[in-house]
């Protein structure tokens, strides 16, 4: 029974720590500029395939950091071709970045078709089963684990430690405020599109390592940056991550107690009860009090 | 003038063989298919053509979509006044276009798609209606459940395995391997010792590869058409679990794709009619691939080495229909359905995927397939192959078309 607790947390703790990479662009670009950004997913697809272009020639250790950079670029290019111009209309915004999402799947199809790309970030897999853990997990979860973690301590020191963050933090708790004590509104969003753009690259690349890229691949982490958003506030890094291993840790509790079929189903009865008595979530407009 | 009015009449109407082909272009399963029918066509049309004429193809892509396999069908029936429908690849799409082929007494071919219930619950429960619909292959996925519980009857012969982790797509597909399986490896004396339908929507497979160690499984008998099992393949052999991998895997069946995963899919095994060329079915399977690669090999799309499963089918279909159509005399096949279906129901043919003979009106499956049996009763025509290198794969079953015996994981071994 211990040996089950221990593997149902080391499982959890691994997929929830991927759950967080993926959402937590997501919510920052709609805690600061107030749009939903339907092409997040798209966004983490373009990762795991430029990662499985790049990697097919480059050492993966040097694909990373480039694919990170593209994608990056990719996000702060979709912002000021398209998103700036449109993001005071929310329906247009939502439109638009669906159209973008579904452009890109047509883009996979034809330039990779419907096979998965596989691709390698590290191989090799540790055998924890001497420990009583039933499990064998792959570096690559670990490396996935780790990327994680860093990438939210930088952005939490960047967004409380450095004028230029708290100049995010500020435009997300009040636009006007924000105005009034001279920020940048535009080039504070076109910094968290950046972010959220390099975020996503690397939860491209994880979610390309461990599974393939495919050209619905986006689907899915859309789907969970949404949940994860609403169950930990909308616009709430730190609800964010707290959602993303409440997420994470009841999929792996359903999966070890009901059966892999029903992997879903408890975190989307979660999700309706925050929506019908907790809308604001966990951490509803924790930014404004930060 | 005169030409425009000419190129009117050539568009419709009873003069020239018009063959509509139906497959998911984005996906290499409809890209190998539409390769051979083309190959088919290309071939009889050289060699006499359908009755004396000559055939075009039009292609159309479902998209894997029934909306769009609809919309698509009735523009091959109505506007090029097709001849002949062949192709269609999952059961939803070619279910969604089974009550329009007939109204129009079109006859349909079908080349991708495994569930009974297409032939079951149409021309099974209506037969004057749903007459125009054969099934080419591959064999309904009745007899694949009887056929893969034999081969793991075999695996046991071979290594002692019998006790059986059995992981399934949560989809409509495998509806009759989860019915049937358990019955029939217990028939075997084979043990299952884990089951489950895993999520089509994002599976993690950490989770289910603790829980099948933990079963103490000698093998996982998996059924995977939407999941790709390509993560499960990778941690089976980053972790070296100490199991085999087993059963049905479409995205497992493309030529290039242990390629794909740096050869994360080398040991593992699949069912596919046609065992992607690697073995001689018939006298006419090795000329046929070597046909296809020496034509593809330089294609910028897979599959360039074989085609899939589907292409088998689709060929052999076009063969098929060549065989009814100069027994009918005539290409005016919507006009003479009875008369085409009596045709179709003699034909014995010997295809680049097994024999081809079809079950009559009052069997269970009726214009299905008829699967293939050795004096023992097993069936023959559902051959299993397993990846031994980056691009080779070797044909372990049945006894008659195996080019080499099942390999252990060199892990296992």
């Amino acid at each position: 029974m211990l040996g089950d607790i221990a593997t149902l947390v080391l499982q959890g703790t691994m997929i929830s720590a991927v759950y967080a990479l993926i959402a937590i662009g997501f919510t920052m670009i709609f805690g600061v500029g107030g749009t939903l950004n339907l092409a997040h997913g798209a966004l983490i697809m373009s990762g795991a395939y430029v990662f499985g272009v790049l990697a097919q020639g480059a050492h993966p250790a040097v694909a990373f950091p480039i694919t990170i950079l593209v994608v990056a670029l990719l996000s702060w290019g979709l912002y000021q071709i398209l998103v700036r111009w449109v993001e005071e209309n929310v329906v247009i915004t939502f439109l638009a970045t669906v159209i973008v999402a579904v452009a890109a799947t047509e883009v996979i199809l034809i330039r990779f078709g419907s096979s998965p790309l596989g691709m390698t970030l590290v191989s090799g897999a540790v055998n924890l089963e001497p420990y009583g853990i039933n499990a064998r997990p792959r570096i690559v979860q670990f490396v996935g684990f780790v990327i994680s973690w860093v990438a939210i301590g930088l952005l939490w020191y960047y967004i409380t430690k450095t004028d230029d963050g708290r100049s995010i933090l500020a435009a997300s708790m009040s636009e006007r405020g924000a105005q009034l004590t001279g920020v940048d509104l535009h080039s504070v969003r076109s910094k968290t599109w950046l972010i959220a753009g390099a975020l996503a690259g690397a939860a491209g690349i994880i979610l390309g390592s461990t599974g393939g890229a495919t050209p619905l691949m986006w689907l899915n982490p859309l789907a969970l940056a949404f949940m994860i958003v609403v169950i930990g506030g909308i616009g709430s890094i730190k609800g964010s991550v707290v959602a993303a291993y409440v997420i994470g840790f009841l999929e792996q509790f359903t999966v070890t107690f009901v059966g892999h079929g029903f992997r879903g189903i408890l975190s989307l009865v979660v999700l309706v009860v925050f929506l019908l008595f907790m809308p604001q979530g966990l951490y509803g407009r924790e930014f404004a009090h930060d | 003038m005169a030409t425009t009015f000419a190129g009117c009449l050539g568009g419709g109407g009873s003069d020239g063989l018009t063959i509509g082909h139906l497959a998911p272009m984005s996906n290499p399963l409809g890209i190998g298919s539409k390769r051979t029918v083309d190959m088919a066509v290309e071939e009889l049309n050289d060699d006499g053509g359908f009755n004396g004429e000559q055939a075009t193809v039009i292609t159309k892509d479902t998209r894997t979509d029934p909306s769009e396999a609809q919309s698509v069908t009735e523009e091959l029936i109505q506007q090029e006044d097709v001849d002949l429908l062949i192709g269609t690849f999952n059961s939803e799409t070619t279910q969604s276009i089974l009550d329009l082929t007939a109204e129009f007494d079109v006859p349909f071919m079908i080349t991708g798609s495994a569930a009974p219930s297409l032939v079951t619950d149409y021309a099974g429960s209506d037969y004057d209606t749903y007459k125009n619909v054969f099934r080419i292959g591959p064999i309904n996925s009745d007899f694949q459940a009887e056929s893969i519980a034999d081969y793991c009857a075999y695996l046991n012969d071979q290594h002692d395995w019998d006790r059986v982790a059995f992981l399934r797509d949560q989809a409509e597909w495998t509806e009759p391997f989860g019915e049937q399986i358990p019955g029939l490896l217990s028939e075997r004396d084979l043990e299952i010792v884990y089951q489950d339908a895993l999520s089509i929507e994002g599976t993690d497979f950490g989770p289910v590869m603790s829980d099948v160690n933990e079963s103490d499984a000698d093998f996982v008998l998996r059924f995977f058409a939407h999941i790709d099992g390509g993560d499960m393949l990778t941690r089976w052999h980053e972790g070296q679990y100490d199991f085999g991998i087993e059963g049905v895997h479409v995205s497992g069946m493309l030529p290039s794709y242990n390629e794909l995963y740096d050869g994360a899919a080398t040991y593992e095994t699949t069912a596919q009619s046609g065992a992607a060329g690697v073995t001689s079915i018939t006298e006419r399977t090795q000329p046929f691939v070597e046909a296809y690669s020496s034509r593809y090999q330089d294609a910028d799309e897979a599959p360039i080495r074989a085609p899939m499963y589907m292409g088998f089918n689709t060929y052999d279909g076009i063969h098929v229909f060549k065989e009814a159509i100069d027994s009918l005399e005539t290409t005016d096949t919507r006009n003479n359905l009875d008369d085409f279906v009596g045709e179709m129901l003699d034909v014995d043919v010997t295809g680049v995927a097994g024999q081809l003979r079809f079950y009559g009106p009052d069997s269970d499956y009726p214009h299905d397939v008829r699967e293939e049996r050795r004096a023992d009763g097993t069936i023959t025509n559902y051959p299993v192959t397993q990846w031994v290198g980056p691009e080779e794969s070797e044909c372990v079953y049945p006894d008659e078309h195996r080019t080499a015996d099942h390999q252990l994981p060199s892990w296992m071994q």
